[in-house]
């Protein structure tokens, strides 16, 4: 638990790079825009949590949700 | 800012004994105040009050400030409590329970990795960090590194228990001081720290504005730090406005100014007493007089209602009586001496009437030379010998008599041993109450205090006729008035004293000093050295 506020440009390369990982991950079985949707929205939702545990938190939390929506398509 | 408010607090014991009563003072922002008293007085159930561990039957404590408590056990902390926890537990409360949040979510996610068990670690850690966690760390980072030289990264997993008594003393002390409350409560910070420790504290204690209340036994702190003393004695609390070295004789004031008032009430009283049967007699031969008979008795009651002011505390129980008896001129010398591994050969020569400090680094065998001179057995080369008429009695450092844990000062006393004769149940017990020990007679040695155990030791020395007394450390566990009962017997014993001590107060009643280096030399100095650093062995 280091501590860095966080910063916009940060958010946007945490969040580009899960929208990249969970991409080539979900790829065949969800549409990019619902990734990208996805991950943003995590994004939003983890506001207020210190940006160095963001990247892992977005993406995990991305993940988790876009495991859902995969099981209910 | 901020400050301590104690009003009217009562404590009873389990017992049903009342240890405090009405104990009111205040401790105003950046005090540095001593919590001094009697082993027992109540210091350390004063501070748990304050601390809010203990709820008081009666009274209340205000304070403003953030509160840090640093509590006696740390120094002998021996279970599997990481540093990590230890700084934590020393956090303010917010920090703390933070601190859990974000344990107990991490754990939770270890069993599901589910939205709502996310959002849950991502909440605590959120909390963490809007309560201060992260600055939190940034400190212990800087208390870690300042108390044990290793980053927090570096040690928060490790043990408490890998830690020395001063190590744990001085990490407790670094996160206090540096952290964020403005209160703290100190229960005897100096305990478990050597004499570079003391002064470090003594520095830090003087430079922090924080408000502090301290207890200690260590008399040159008191006298470097304190500017007031709060005195817990005869059940109740009183402060002393000025510093430690006016203390006493502000102490033997207030003694003597309650038991003149206290004289003066019994005086007023008596003579109520007397005028109301003096009416009495009168009225039952006038009825003129009935009426002032009458008024006469409801003002005795209404002074008796009033009630007595306080008396003064019962003079301290503590009376040593360390006789010892002229010996040869030369007590104790020594040629070419050296403890096998411990030191380099020394020569000393004490003389009758001498009083010896020994000082110097741990682990450089001073413990050992004061046991050898008692007669045990330790390895050595070179030569020793004991004077004419010359009897050693050796005060060791409590935890050195096993035989005697199960055992009860009475029962001890009573069988006597080698050199000491028994003595019956009655002079056990007189001998006991001249000690402060009468009602711990029959309990058994291992559940008395450290001071009560210290002063049985001596007891034991006066007991055994001792002309050479070998004292280790004799004022580590006792108060500060046990310790000035023992300098004052020590001051009147006919005979030679030898004391092992890191009591700078007390070292300055000795007049030689033999100093134990860390590079194995045994030297004589006229002024007490307390700067040789721990003697560093391969382990």
């Amino acid at each position: 638990m280091t501590h860095a506020l966080a910063r916009a440009s940060d958010d946007d390369a945490a969040v580009d790079q899960a929208v990249l990982r969970l991409t080539a991950e979900f790829r065949t079985r969800l549409r990019p825009q619902v990734i990208g949707t996805v991950v943003r929205n995590s994004r939003r939702d983890l506001s207020g949590v210190p940006a160095t545990a963001l990247p892992e938190l977005v993406e995990r939390l991305a993940r988790a949700r876009l495991q859902s929506e995969d099981r209910s398509a | 800012m901020g400050y301590i408010d104690v009003s009217g607090i009562r404590h009873t014991l389990s017992d049903g004994r009342v240890l405090l009563s009405d104990v009111s003072f205040r401790v105003g922002d950046g005090a540095r105040a001593a919590l001094v008293g009697e082993n027992g007085a109540g210091k350390t159930t004063l501070l748990r009050i304050i601390a809010g561990d203990l709820v008081p039957e009666d009274g209340a404590v205000a304070r403003t400030g953030g509160l840090g408590v640093m509590r006696q056990f740390i120094g002998s902390v021996r279970d599997d409590t990481t540093v990590q926890r230890f700084l934590v537990d020393l956090s303010p409360p917010a920090v703390r329970s933070a601190w859990d949040a974000v344990q107990a979510a991490e754990l939770a996610l270890m069993e599901a990795d589910d939205e709502p068990t996310q959002m849950a670690y991502a909440t605590a850690l959120a909390h963490w960090g809007d309560v201060g966690g992260y600055d939190a760390e940034v400190t212990w980072d800087t208390v870690t590194v300042a108390a044990l030289g290793v980053a927090y990264d570096g040690c928060k997993y490790r043990e408490l228990s890998t830690l020395s008594g001063g190590e744990q003393k001085r990490l407790a002390l670094e996160a206090l001081l540096r952290g964020p409350d403005e209160v703290l409560l100190l229960d005897e910070p100096d305990n478990y720290l050597d004499v570079p420790g003391k002064r470090w504290l003594e520095e830090r204690l003087l430079e922090t504005r924080k408000t502090v209340l301290f207890v200690s036994h260590d008399r040159e702190l008191l006298n470097r730090v304190a500017d007031r003393v709060v005195t817990v004695e005869g059940g109740s609390a009183w402060v002393h406005g000025g510093g430690f070295p006016s203390y006493s004789e502000a102490r033997s004031s207030r003694h003597e100014r309650l038991a003149e008032v206290r004289r003066r009430w019994e005086e007023e009283h008596q003579r109520l007493v007397d005028l109301v049967r003096t009416m009495q007699q009168q009225a039952a031969n006038s009825p003129d007089m009935a009426n002032r008979y009458h008024a006469m008795q409801t003002r005795l009651a209404k002074f008796e209602a009033a009630g007595p002011p306080p008396e003064p505390p019962p003079p301290q129980q503590v009376a040593m009586r360390l006789r010892g008896g002229r010996t040869g001129v030369r007590a104790v010398t020594v040629e070419g001496l050296e403890l096998t591994g411990l030191m380099k050969p020394f020569g000393a020569e004490i003389f009758y009437g001498d009083r010896v400090g020994v000082l110097g680094a741990n682990g450089a065998g001073k413990s050992h030379f004061l046991r050898l001179l008692a007669g045990q057995h330790v390895a050595h080369t070179g030569e020793w010998r004991l004077g004419a008429r010359v009897v050693p009695g050796l005060f060791a450092q409590t935890h050195a008599h096993p035989e005697w844990l199960d055992r009860t000062p009475v029962d001890l006393l009573w069988h006597g041993e080698p050199g000491r004769p028994g003595v019956d149940r009655g002079r056990a017990m007189a001998a006991l109450r001249r000690y402060g020990l009468a009602d711990s007679g029959d309990q058994l040695f291992r559940t008395l205090s450290g001071g009560q155990q210290a002063r049985f030791q001596v007891l034991m020395l006066e007991l055994s006729g001792a002309t050479l007394l070998l004292l280790d450390e004799p004022t580590d566990n006792l108060d500060v008035l046990s310790a000035e009962s023992l300098e004052e017997a020590l001051a009147a014993f006919d005979g030679t004293v030898l004391a092992v001590t890191h009591d700078r107060w007390f070292a300055r009643s000795f007049d030689r000093f033999l100093v134990f280096g860390a590079d194995g030399r045994v030297y004589e100095s006229a002024e007490p050295v307390f700067d040789e650093t721990r003697v560093v062995r391969a382990r």
